[in-house]
C-alpha cells in the first residue's frame, strides 16, 4: 500500500525514463505461521499477472511451501490467473511465493489527452460496443454500494461537458486531498462507507472511494489490484523487499481510450510505474490469498514484495 | 356432499363447468365419493390422519432454523386433472424447463440474452447473489436437472406459472408422502380413477443422478446434502433419501481432499461422486462463495471445476429463479426456439425496468409485490391492504430501490373440493409441478404437490403454506399400467456391499447417543415403577428402608431434585407421595425422564434414516403417550398426574422402550451404526446398574430381603431369580444374579463383554502395537468382574457394608465415565475448528 508517506512514488510525467516499455522483475511473498499444528488447508492465489493491452507477463511462478497436495489452476470471470490449492499433511507454515517478468508499455493517454465529454459515457448502452464485462462496473458490488452522497463527493469534478480524463483525473486529485493517508485508520475489512465518512485510509479503501464516485453518477469504473515502483531518495540503494502491493482503479473513458487507469493514492494517472495484476469490480473480487484451515490457533502473517526494475527479462537470471 | 353449485361465477371451479355440469374426469370420482358417504369419507380423513402421525410427517411453516414443526394435513379427496388438460400443461411445461435450462447454460456462459438485449443486464449486475464464480464454472455439462414450477389455474381457465423453481426445488418428499398416505387410505378410489403413478419420476430421478457419476460410473455414490439438523427440509431430505436409496449429509459429513469430495466415515474418507444438493448456491463452500457458510464444504467449486463430482443443480443454478426474470422469459423463449411460452406466467413487471415502472407506479392497487432478485418465504405485498402509513413507507421503499420489486397481476384461484372437517368445502388451489430435465428428455412428473386454502397471498408465499394439501391426481381414461417399481432393474449389474465403514462420523455419534438415553430412559422408568408401587401399595411406606434407598436412586439419577439424596431427607419423604408421580411429567428436571425422552427423540430424529420405520414409529409413541394430558384429577379438581396413573405411565414407557430394543435388535444389520447403538446402551446400563447396587445393597441393612426384591425387581431379574431358588431371598445369589452372571443380559458381566466384543469390531486407529487406553480400561474391568466371587462379594464388614462389593462397583463406576469419554474423543468428535485466512496484502 504505497502511499505518499515513506519512498516517493515516480509517476508516469515525471521519472525522466523515454523507454516505450519497462521490465520488471516481481517476487511477492506471503508467509504464514501458525500457533497449533494445521491439519488441514485449502487456499486461493491470485498474484500472477496476465498479458493485456499495456501489459506482458514474461512468465510467472508461484512457490508453495510445503508442496500442495493437490493444486490447479484456472482463470476467474474477469480474467484473473488463479492458483487453488490444498495442503493435507501437518504443518505449521505456509509460504506462497510468486516470482514474475512483467513488461508495462507506455500508456497513451496523458493529462492532456482530449477526450469526450463525460456524459456521453452514460449513454453507451450498447454491449456490442462496451468491451466484456465492462458494464456491470456501473453497478453496486459486495464492497461497493453506489448512493447520491459520493455522487455529491464527485459532482464538482464533472461539471456539464467536461472531457472525462480531465473530471476523472480531478476527482482522482480531489480524493488524494481530502482523503488523509493513514494505515491506522482503516484494516482491510473497513467498508467503503466507513472510509469515506473517516476521510482516511489506504490505498484500498481510496481506490474503492473513487469507484463508488464513479460508479454513482453511472460510470463503469473498477478495481486493480498490483504493485508500484518505489523510487529511493537520491544516492540511497533500492532497498530489497520493501515495497508493497497497492490497489487503484480503472474508469471507463469511451470506445477510443478504453480502461483509464487513476491512482487516487498518488493523484495520477497509472502510467510504467504501475504493474496490474488482477482486476475486478472490488478488493473482494482479487484479494490475493483467501484460504480455509482447520486448526492452527493463532496465526502471523509476514507479506514482503520486491519490484525491481530489469533490463530485460532475459538478463535478470 | 358436494355443495359447490353456488359458487361466485368468477371463479374457476375444477370440479363444475360455468353451466353447472360435472367435468367428465370429475363425473365417475363424484359418483364414488357420493357413494361411500360421509360417514366413510370420515372413516378414510381419520386413517389419513393416523398414518400421517404414525410416519411423523411434520413440516416448518417458515424457512426459518427452529421454526416450531406443525403436522401435515392432507384432504381426503384429491386435486384431479383430467388427461387432455395434463398433456396441454405437460407440454408446457416440458417447453418451459427447456427454456430455463437455455438460459441458465446462457447466463452463466456466453450471456447472449444481456449482448442482445433480451434480458437487461442490469437485471444481473445488480442481483447481489450473482456470485461470479459461477459463471464458467461447468463448461459442458448440463446445468439445470430439477426443477419445479408454482403453478395456479385462473379464472378464464388457463395455467399460469407464477413462479419458478431451480436451485433445490422442496416439496419433492411430502408430494411423494402425500402419494402413499393416499394410496393407503383409497387404495380403489385412486385405481378406478387410472390414476398415473409417480415411481417411474423417481426411478428416472434415480438413474438420473446415477448416470451423472464422472467416475465408479458402475455403483457410484451419491449424496443428497441438506441443511444442518432443525431446517425446514429435515422430514423431507430424509424421507427423499430414504425412498430413493441415496445417503443423507449435511456439510459437516464431508471434507475436499485431494481435489475430490468425501464422505468423513468410521473408516476414513469415502469418495463421493454425485451431490444432489439441497443448500443455496452461495452457502456451497466458504472458500469461494459465502464465508460465512458452516453449510457447504471447502473446496466444492474446485471439486466441479475438476470434473471429480457432479453437482446438482449446478452453483448458481438459482439465477434462473430470479423473480426479476419473469418477465423476460417470453421474449427469451422468442430468441431461443421462435414463438411465445405455450405456459404463460402470471404477467410480471421487474420494476427496475423503466418499460414497466410507470405501468406500475399507475397501477399500484392492482398488483402484488415480491422480491425481484431472490425468491423468499415472505408473503408478497398487496398495497391495496396496507395502511395508510405502510403503504407510504412501501411506495418509498419502492421509489428508491425499484430494481428491487417485481409487480404481479392478481389472479383469483381456481376452486377446487377439499375435504375438511367432516365436509366437503370449495377452496382455492395452488400446484407445484416437479420437472426432471435428462440428456434426452424432460420427464414431468404426473402429479403435483397441491396445496388449498382461502386466501391466494397465504398460498403465494412457500410451497408449504396453505390450509392443507392434496394429493394431485392426474387421470387416465385407459387404466393405467402398474408394474413400475422402485426396485432396481434385475438385469442391472451391482456390487454386494457389506455395508460398515460408510458411516459418518455425525450419525455414529447421534445413535451412540440414542443408546444411551434410550437406556437412561429405562433404566429411570425401571426405578420409578419399582418405589411407585410401594409407595402405592403400603400404608406405611415412609417408614420402608428400600423405599428410602429408592427415593435416593432417583435423586441421585436426576429424576427429582437432588435434596432427596441428602441423609436429611427423611424430613421430605411426606411429598414423596406427590412428588414422584409429578416427576413423571415433569419438564423441568435436566436430567429427569421427559428431557431424556427428549434427548431421545433429537438423537433418532437426525439419523432418522438409518432407524426403521417402525423404530422410529415406536419412539414417537412413546413420547406421545408420556406426554398426553393427564385424565386423574385431584380432590381441589386440578389435574394432577396420580400415582396410579403414573405407575401406568411408566409402563407403558417401559414396553415402548423394549419395543425398541427389540427391533433394533431384531432389524438393524450388524454394521458400525448399530455398534454404536448397542455400545451406548451396553456402557449407559452398566453405569446405573453400579449407582443401583452401590446404592441399595452396600450400606448396612436388617432388611435384606425387601431390598433384594426391589432390586430385582428393578432390573427385571425377579422371574429368573425365582426359577432358580424360589421364593429363598439370599445376598450372594443377588449378587451373582446382577453382577457376575455371564447369562443374565441385565447383569454387569453381561454388560462388560459385550462392551469388550464391540470394541473389538470398532474401526482400529492406527498407533503404536500393543493394548490402548480404551481396550485397557476395558480389560481391566472385565478382568474384575470375571474374576470376582459372589460369595466374597456378599461377605459384611463389622458395621454391615458390603465393603469387598463396594470397591469392586465404585472402581466401576469411576472407571465407565472415563471408558465413556475415551469412544467419545476418538471415535465421535471430528469436528476441528475451521478459521478463515482473509486480507493478505492490502
Amino acid at each position: 500500500m504505497n502511499g505518499t508517506g515513506g519512498t516517493t512514488a515516480g509517476s508516469a510525467a515525471n521519472n525522466g525514463d523515454s523507454a516505450a516499455v519497462t521490465h520488471y522483475r516481481i517476487r511477492h511473498k506471503t508467509e504464514y505461521r501458525y500457533s497449533n499444528n494445521v491439519a488441514v488447508c485449502q487456499n486461493q492465489v491470485r498474484m500472477q499477472p496476465v498479458s493485456t493491452a499495456n501489459v506482458a507477463c514474461q512468465r510467472s511462478e508461484l512457490t508453495i511451501t510445503p508442496e500442495p497436495t493437490s493444486k490447479d489452476e484456472h482463470f476467474d470471470y474477469y480474467g484473473n490467473r488463479v492458483v487453488t490449492f490444498s495442503i493435507e499433511a501437518i504443518h505449521q507454515s505456509l509460504t506462497v511465493e510468486a516470482d514474475s517478468h512483467v513488461s508495462v508499455l507506455r500508456p497513451t493517454v496523458t493529462a492532456n489527452t482530449m477526450s469526450a465529454p463525460w456524459e456521453t459515457l452514460l449513454a453507451i448502452n450498447d454491449t456490442s460496443v462496451l468491451p466484456p464485462r465492462c458494464a456491470e462496473h456501473r453497478f453496486l458490488s459486495p464492497r461497493i454500494t453506489p448512493s447520491q452522497a459520493y455522487a455529491d463527493f464527485a459532482l464538482p469534478s464533472f461539471s456539464p461537458g467536461r472531457p472525462i480524463v480531465e473530471a476523472a483525473l480531478d476527482l482522482t486529485r480531489r480524493v488524494n486531498q481530502q482523503f488523509k493517508y493513514d494505515s491506522t485508520a482503516t484494516n482491510v475489512n473497513t467498508t467503503t462507507e466507513e472510509a469515506f465518512r473517516l476521510r482516511a485510509g489506504v490505498c484500498q479503501d481510496f481506490a474503492h472511494v473513487q469507484i463508488a464516485c464513479l460508479r454513482s453518477l453511472g460510470l463503469a469504473a473498477r478495481y486493480v489490484s498490483g504493485y508500484l515502483r518505489t523510487v529511493p531518495p537520491p544516492g540511497k540503494e533500492r532497498l530489497i523487499g520493501a515495497d508493497e502491493s497497492h490497489a487503484w482503479l480503472d474508469v471507463y473513458a469511451g470506445v477510443e481510450l478504453g480502461w483509464l487507469g487513476l491512482d487516487p493514492t498518488n493523484a495520477c494517472l497509472v502510467a510504467m510505474d504501475h504493474i496490474p495484476v488482477c482486476v475486478g469490480r472490488d478488493y473482494n473480487d482479487v484479494s490475493p490469498m483467501r484460504g480455509v484451515v482447520l486448526g492452527g490457533g493463532t496465526n502471523t502473517l509476514k507479506v514482503s514484495v520486491d519490484v525491481e526494475p530489469i533490463e530485460n527479462p532475459d538478463a535478470a537470471e | 356432499m358436494f355443495n359447490d353449485d353456488r359458487l361466485d361465477p368468477l371463479d374457476f371451479h375444477e370440479r363444475r363447468s360455468a353451466d353447472g355440469c360435472v367435468r367428465p374426469h370429475w363425473s365417475s370420482l363424484t359418483d364414488q365419493i357420493e357413494s361411500l358417504g360421509v360417514d366413510v369419507m370420515r372413516q378414510r380423513s381419520d386413517s389419513i390422519e393416523q398414518f400421517i402421525r404414525e410416519n411423523g410427517v411434520t413440516f416448518h411453516a417458515d424457512e426459518k432454523v427452529g421454526a416450531p414443526d406443525r403436522p401435515w394435513k392432507l384432504s381426503a379427496i384429491p386435486f384431479v386433472i383430467g388427461s387432455s388438460e395434463w398433456q396441454t400443461l405437460h407440454d408446457g411445461l416440458t417447453e418451459r424447463t427447456l427454456l430455463l435450462a437455455e438460459v441458465l447454460a446462457d447466463l452463466l456462459g456466453p450471456q447472449r440474452l444481456i449482448r442482445e438485449g433480451v434480458v437487461p443486464g442490469e437485471l444481473l449486475w445488480t442481483n447481489p447473489y450473482f456470485y461470479r464464480a459461477y459463471h464458467g464454472l461447468e463448461k459442458s455439462q448440463q446445468k439445470l436437472h430439477i426443477t419445479a414450477a408454482d403453478v395456479v389455474r385462473a379464472s378464464d381457465g388457463q395455467w399460469r406459472v407464477t413462479g419458478d423453481r431451480t436451485r433445490a426445488p422442496s416439496g419433492l418428499g411430502y408430494l411423494l408422502e402425500n402419494r402413499v398416505v393416499t394410496s393407503r387410505a383409497m387404495p380403489s378410489l385412486i385405481r378406478s380413477s387410472n390414476t398415473l403413478r409417480l415411481a417411474s419420476f423417481f426411478e428416472s430421478l434415480q438413474e438420473h443422478l446415477q448416470s451423472l457419476a464422472p467416475s465408479h460410473r458402475e455403483n457410484p455414490r451419491v449424496a443428497l446434502l441438506t441443511p444442518p439438523s432443525g431446517s425446514y427440509r429435515e422430514f423431507e431430505d430424509t424421507y427423499l433419501a430414504r425412498y430413493l436409496g441415496i445417503t443423507l449429509v449435511q456439510g459437516s459429513d464431508l471434507a475436499v481432499r485431494g481435489g475430490g469430495l468425501n464422505l468423513k466415515t468410521l473408516g476414513g474418507l469415502q469418495p463421493i461422486q454425485v451431490l444432489w444438493r439441497h443448500i443455496s448456491d452461495r452457502n456451497c463452500d466458504p472458500l469461494e462463495l459465502d464465508s460465512r457458510s458452516q453449510e457447504g464444504v471447502t473446496g466444492l467449486l474446485r471439486c466441479i471445476r475438476r470434473r471429480s463430482v457432479a453437482v446438482v443443480n449446478t452453483i448458481g443454478s438459482g439465477l434462473v429463479e430470479t423473480p426479476g426474470l419473469l418477465p423476460y422469459l417470453d421474449a427469451a423463449q422468442q430468441f431461443f426456439f421462435g414463438g411465445p411460452l405455450q405456459l404463460a406466467s402470471a404477467k410480471t413487471y421487474w420494476c427496475g425496468d423503466p418499460r414497466h415502472r410507470s405501468y406500475v407506479m399507475d397501477h399500484l392497487d392492482q398488483l402484488i409485490f415480491r422480491g425481484a432478485m431472490a425468491v423468499t418465504s415472505e408473503a408478497p405485498v398487496m398495497v391495496s391492504q396496507l395502511s395508510a402509513a405502510d403503504r407510504e413507507s412501501f411506495v418509498q421503499r419502492l421509489t428508491a430501490h425499484p430494481e428491487k420489486f417485481i409487480a404481479q397481476e392478481q389472479l383469483r384461484f381456481s376452486q377446487t373440493p377439499v375435504w375438511i372437517d367432516g365436509q366437503v368445502k370449495s377452496q382455492k388451489a395452488a400446484l407445484r409441478t416437479f420437472q426432471l430435465l435428462t440428456p434426452d428428455a424432460v420427464h414431468v412428473m404426473p402429479g403435483a404437490l397441491a396445496r388449498v386454502g382461502n386466501d391466494e397471498l397465504e398460498l403465494s408465499r412457500s410451497p408449504v403454506c396453505g390450509q392443507m394439501t392434496q394429493d394431485c391426481w392426474v387421470t387416465s381414461e385407459s387404466p393405467v399400467d402398474q408394474s413400475t417399481s422402485l426396485l432396481p432393474d434385475s438385469t442391472t449389474v451391482i456390487r454386494l456391499r457389506r455395508g460398515g465403514d460408510e458411516l459418518p462420523s455425525r450419525v455414529a455419534e447421534h445413535l451412540y447417543w440414542l443408546g444411551r438415553y434410550a437406556e437412561r430412559g429405562e433404566a429411570i422408568a425401571r426405578v420409578l415403577r419399582t418405589t411407585l408401587a410401594r409407595i402405592a401399595g403400603e400404608e406405611k411406606w415412609d417408614s420402608l428402608v428400600e423405599v428410602r434407598r429408592l427415593v435416593y436412586t432417583l435423586a441421585s439419577m436426576g429424576q427429582i431434585e437432588p435434596g432427596f439424596a441428602v441423609d436429611s431427607f427423611v424430613v421430605n419423604l411426606p411429598h414423596v407421595e406427590q412428588t414422584l408421580p409429578a416427576s413423571v411429567m415433569d419438564p423441568d428436571q435436566p436430567r429427569g425422564l421427559i428431557r431424556t425422552m427428549e434427548s431421545v427423540m433429537h438423537n433418532a430424529t437426525a439419523v432418522r434414516d438409518r432407524l426403521s420405520v417402525d423404530a422410529f414409529r415406536i419412539l414417537q409413541r412413546a413420547s406421545r403417550e408420556l406426554t398426553r394430558p393427564v385424565t386423574s384429577t385431584t380432590r381441589s379438581g386440578q389435574s394432577e398426574i396420580g400415582i396410579g396413573e403414573a405407575i401406568e405411565r411408566v409402563g407403558i414407557l417401559i414396553v415402548d422402550l423394549l419395543a425398541l430394543a427389540g427391533v433394533t435388535s431384531e432389524s438393524f444389520v450388524r454394521t458400525h451404526a448399530w455398534q454404536f447403538l448397542e455400545l451406548g446402551r451396553r456402557l449407559e446400563r452398566a453405569e446405573h446398574t453400579c449407582e443401583l447396587l452401590i446404592t441399595m445393597l452396600c450400606p448396612p441393612t436388617d432388611e435384606g430381603k425387601s431390598i433384594c426384591d426391589a432390586v430385582l425387581e428393578t432390573t427385571d431379574s425377579r422371574m429368573t431369580y425365582r426359577s432358580r431358588y424360589m421364593n429363598l431371598v439370599r445376598l450372594a445369589p443377588v449378587i451373582d444374579l446382577i453382577v457376575t452372571d455371564e447369562t443374565n443380559p441385565r447383569s454387569l458381566r453381561f454388560q462388560l463383554d459385550r462392551v469388550a466384543a464391540l470394541m473389538d469390531k470398532l474401526p482400529s486407529v492406527e498407533g503404536p502395537v500393543g493394548l490402548d487406553a480404551i481396550q485397557r480400561i476395558v480389560l481391566d474391568l472385565q478382568y474384575r468382574i470375571t474374576t470376582a466371587d459372589p460369595m466374597k462379594l456378599s461377605e459384611t464388614s463389622a458395621d454391615g457394608t458390603l465393603e469387598t462389593l463396594k470397591t469392586l462397583l465404585t472402581k466401576l463406576a469411576d472407571d465407565l465415565p472415563v471408558l465413556g469419554e475415551a469412544i467419545n474423543a476418538r471415535y465421535l468428535i471430528h469436528t476441528e475448528s475451521k478459521q478463515l485466512l482473509t486480507g493478505t496484502g492490502r
